[in-house]
């Protein structure tokens, strides 16, 4: 939570309220820089670990670039694709290993 | 003796593969000349199966001399000749009762100079020792019954310098030698007016350099292992490898036309059944009242007329819905490009009708297709009509933000000009699968009512 309360402090892009108070969807091109920002993030742990400053930032950034709700479900998402690639080549030994789909 | 007899004849002896012992030495006697060869002493040098007998077979049996040698390729003795000479070749005709004919054949490797035997002995000819051959005689269950040893003396010179050529040497010999090339023909043996043929076995170069097998009697006096004995190898009974890869080739395309017929039929009954579950289903029966996203009122009916898309999703969507936003114009794009008589139409309504009202959706969906519709309404409406579609959705958690994801079913539903639920897509179509199945539909409804 205090890594998103800095990324949101430095007024990033997507945090945009509507008079009523609601949170706006982002748009096409807020949408785009979400993506690539969570992309280059993933690339960076996928060649390094998640311990190394340079996915920290990746991370940072990615933060800011999209909604807290994206973050959560993309953090998931990854959960997941990693969850299925080891089934896939790990075989079912792993199965206890791992906590949820 | 016709031809056709003998045709026959080599059909009916069959092609037991023979393979000849190993490969030999040269036999020096080979280069001599008649008369210079050894004796007869070698018939009298033990071997392991020295024993000449000789059986039940007609005298001239055991006239019968020749030896064998054979050059393996890449061997030592490249380069050195060999020669083969049968004497007596018209008393090979007798003999053997069933078997009588005998198919040399040649591996294909061979590119040396190297001989090809001419005797009518149904099984290996082993060479112990140097400059003797033995003949073994096997039954049906392969056991040697007997052996002939065929001394090496009685052979006459070859040239070693005439490439694929015989030498006459008398009357009832032929000495064939093949030449420097593969043999790729047939050459025949014309002996007594039945055939003697010699094939290509691939792959044998690494075996024992002759292989014969028993097919048609016997000898011609003599025969000219020659061009014109190549001729003869087009009218052999044996079928050529050209047409018998042909004829496999054709089989081959048929079984696989079968087999691609019975796979559209079976797409085709699959795709019949499924829309007849669809139809059963009924989905998306009854009306909606909904507003677009220009805050304009649209029910069901102003959409009868023309296809339609239709897809489930929120504006607050990560990734998931614009990819299928953007799958959807593209496949609207698509069919456009078809320019079909009616174009066809996309919705998208949200199952968040509390974030995404009319504003909302008029901003989310300008990214798209310019003749993309949204629809949104109370949430009641949008529970009814998620009801009549069987669409799945639940909305997530609120943050602290109040931010929330809604859980949703993905998948785009066409609508036929009926307002009929006809098919259905989920994320693993593509664009153009999704196109090519509209337009059958298409054109199955076209054909339905014209």
């Amino acid at each position: 939570m205090a890594a998103n309360n800095s990324a949101r402090e430095q007024g990033m892009l997507w945090k945009r309220e509507d008079p009523g108070g609601k949170m706006s969807a982002p748009t096409a091109d807020e949408r785009k820089a979400c993506w690539g920002a969570r992309d280059r993030y993933w690339q960076c742990l996928d060649e390094s670990d998640k311990d190394s400053s340079e996915c920290q930032k990746l991370r940072t950034i990615f933060e800011g670039s999209c909604p807290q709700q994206w973050i959560k479900y993309f953090d998931k998402r990854r959960d997941y694709l990693k969850y299925k690639e080891k089934l896939q080549s790990g075989g079912f030994q792993q199965q206890e290993k791992v906590t949820k789909p | 003796m016709g031809r056709d007899e003998m045709r026959r004849g080599a059909e009916n002896g069959g092609e037991r593969g023979i393979e000849m012992g190993k490969s030999l030495d040269i036999m020096e006697p080979l280069n001599q000349l008649p008369g210079q060869g050894r004796g007869y002493q070698e018939l009298n040098q033990p071997g392991m199966f020295a024993a000449m007998i000789v059986k039940g077979h007609n005298s001239c049996w055991q006239r019968l001399r020749g030896s064998v040698s054979f050059l393996r390729s890449g061997s030592s003795h490249v380069g050195r000749s060999g020669g083969l000479a049968l004497r007596h070749a018209r008393c090979l005709s007798n003999g053997h009762s069933g078997m009588k004919t005998l198919r040399i054949a040649g591996s294909k490797g061979w590119h040396l100079q190297s001989t090809s035997i001419i005797t009518d002995c149904n099984q290996k000819i082993n060479h112990w020792g140097s400059n003797q051959s033995y003949c073994f005689y096997t039954n049906e269950m392969g056991l040697i019954i007997e052996t002939l040893a065929i001394p090496s003396s009685q052979i006459n010179g070859t040239d070693p310098n005439y490439p694929l050529a015989s030498l006459q040497v008398n009357p009832q010999l032929t000495i064939c030698k093949a030449s420097s090339q593969p043999m790729r023909e047939k050459p025949h043996f014309q002996i007594q007016g039945r055939l003697l043929m010699a094939h290509n076995l691939p792959g044998l170069s690494s075996l024992p350099l002759v292989h014969i097998s028993l097919g048609c009697p016997t000898f011609l006096p003599h025969r000219l292992f020659s061009q014109s004995a190549s001729d003869r190898s087009s009218r052999s009974p044996q079928i050529s490898l050209w047409s018998k890869f042909m004829v496999t080739c054709f089989f081959g395309s048929a079984v696989m036309g079968l087999w691609y017929y019975v796979y559209l039929e079976k797409k085709q009954q699959e795709k019949v059944k499924r829309q007849e579950q669809l139809k059963k289903l009924a989905l998306g029966q009854g009306d909606f009242n909904l507003l677009d996203h220009t805050g304009k009122s649209r029910t069901k009916k102003d959409f009868f007329g023309k296809w339609v898309l239709l897809y489930f999703g929120f504006t607050h969507c990560p990734d998931i819905c614009p990819d299928e936003l953007d799958k959807m114009s593209s496949v609207v794009q698509i069919l456009d490009k078809d320019r079909a008589p009616t174009p066809v139409q996309p919705i998208f309504i949200t199952v968040d009708p509390e974030r995404d009202g009319v504003e909302e959706m008029a901003k989310y969906i300008k990214d798209f297709h310019s003749r993309m519709i949204g629809l949104t309404g109370t949430p009641e409406q949008i529970k009814d009509l998620g009801k009549a579609f069987r669409v799945y959705y639940s909305a997530g958690p609120k943050d602290e933000d109040n931010d929330y994801i809604v859980d949703h079913t993905i998948i785009i539903y066409l609508l036929n000009p009926d307002g009929l639920l006809t098919d259905y897509y989920n994320r693993s179509k593509n664009d153009q699968e999704i196109a090519e199945s509209i337009r059958s539909h298409m054109k199955n409804y076209v054909d339905l009512f014209s």
